[in-house]
């Protein structure tokens, strides 16, 4: 699995890749997390509003730092 | 003066500051901009000005909607940014790079508790006028490349189907802005526990209603969101009026009348300057302000220091100019300075005279 955090490094993207990272650890699984910091990347994507999770390619959630519960959700699905 | 004094005079500033404003103008404040990033649909209206087709709708749009994208200058540049990236003009992008930082609801409101209601409804239709004129020039210096560029994604623009708020959000978010203004406006002279006891009301009228019609996962997000605002913007607010503190200190009293008073085109150019160039996180620049008329800015400087201090800064510059390209910025940045030092100037000679 691939999950993306776009954002632009801010402290909510900061914040929100902890939350995937945490939320990974919780569950026990494996997977490669990256920062995707370029804007025009986010236009690709369709995304507007940072922080976004997209996990492999498909943009999950946008425009807040979830919480882990949710991230786990997400992952288990 | 010694330098202990002018420390002293820092401290002294942040003692006033949190005594009188954080209780019945900051808490709610923070729970106003939590509740805007919760319960409005920034997503929607981003896609709507996207999305709109004649130029002077999209500018309409832009202008309108950036009002409730709110609120921190650090945070709109990715939000214009995806939106020229995801197809919409360079006009609407830079209009909304504008608009939100320097005429977004919270930072209205917070200048009208500090400053006055006439001047607050002063910067919030020179922001829209000088919004529509960036958003021209823009689109005028741009244009070759605008039409070289591709259209709307139509795949991204047919997605505009969620509703930027349903009521029950509405009637929560007025109630806030109630909650915010109510203290300030009701008891405008009088002991501070009155404006408590206003206070406490507005917030649990607001607080009664939210328990009824959001879910609990939908408060927990609210306050998630207003925590984070809280640790963003909180530190900053603190360390500017520390600073605006000293700097009420070390300044003669007769350079700020010298330089920043009137209303001459020099001090509305000067003022604009200050403003540009240096870095105020959304809502500092009130205080900032309040200290210089205190000390004899003139209010057609004092407008153009409201104006363009959050909307610009040498760090927004360059962050600017790295999204956009050094060409956009280099339009950009000179354009508002230009247009700044004009309304402080009319303004403070007419409107605000």
């Amino acid at each position: 699995m691939r999950i993306e955090i776009l954002g632009t490094g801010c402290p909510k993207c900061q914040a929100t890749e902890q939350i995937v990272r945490k939320a990974l650890a919780e569950l026990g699984m494996e997977a490669e997390v990256v920062h995707v910091s370029d804007p025009r990347k986010f236009g690709e994507y369709g995304v507007i509003l940072t922080p976004a999770v997209a996990i492999d390619g498909q943009v999950k959630l946008s425009g807040y730092v979830p919480s882990v519960e949710e991230i786990k959700r997400l992952l288990v699905r | 003066m010694t330098w202990w004094q002018v420390i002293l005079s820092g401290f002294e500033a942040l003692k006033d500051y949190i005594a009188l404003h954080v209780l019945t103008c900051l808490i709610p404040a923070f729970l106003l901009a939590g509740a805007m990033v919760t319960f409005i649909s920034r997503e929607a209206i981003v896609r709507y000005m996207g999305a709109a087709t004649s130029k002077l709708k999209a500018f309409a749009l832009a202008a309108g909607g950036s009002f409730f994208v709110a609120a921190c200058s650090c945070t709109v540049i990715p939000v214009a940014s995806g939106l020229y990236y995801g197809g919409a003009g360079v006009g609407p992008a830079f209009i909304l790079l504008w608009v939100a930082p320097a005429a977004n609801i919270l930072a209205l409101v917070y200048t009208g508790t500090i400053l006055g209601e006439k001047i607050v409804a002063v910067r919030l239709i020179a922001a829209l006028l000088m919004a529509f004129a960036v958003g021209g020039v823009m689109s005028l210096a741009f244009r070759k490349e605008e039409k070289a560029r591709a259209e709307p994604n139509p795949s991204q623009t047919t997605q505009v189907q969620t509703k930027v708020m349903k009521r029950p959000d509405v009637i929560l978010l007025l109630l806030l802005v109630l909650a915010l203004l109510a203290p300030n406006y009701i008891v405008q002279r009088g002991p501070y526990y009155q404006k408590v006891i206003v206070w406490a009301v507005g917030m649990a009228i607001a607080f009664g209603y939210a328990f009824l019609t959001k879910t609990r996962e939908e408060i927990g997000h609210w306050m998630r969101e207003t925590w984070w605002f809280v640790r963003l913007i909180f530190p900053l607010l603190l360390a500017g009026v520390f600073v605006v503190g000293i700097i009420g200190a070390l300044l003669p009293e007769a350079w700020v009348t010298e330089w920043l008073g009137g209303a001459s085109l020099r001090s509305s150019f000067l003022a604009t300057l200050i403003g540009a160039m240096s870095y105020f996180a959304t809502m500092t620049e009130a205080p900032l302000v309040h200290k210089l008329m205190g000390l004899g800015m003139g209010t057609g400087p004092a407008l153009a220091l409201l104006l363009t201090g959050p909307g610009l800064s040498l760090p927004n510059w360059l962050a600017i100019a790295r999204v956009f390209g050094v060409k956009k910025a280099l339009v950009y940045v000179p354009t508002l300075v230009v247009l700044g030092t004009l309304v402080g100037w009319i303004a403070g000679n007419t409107v605000l005279r």
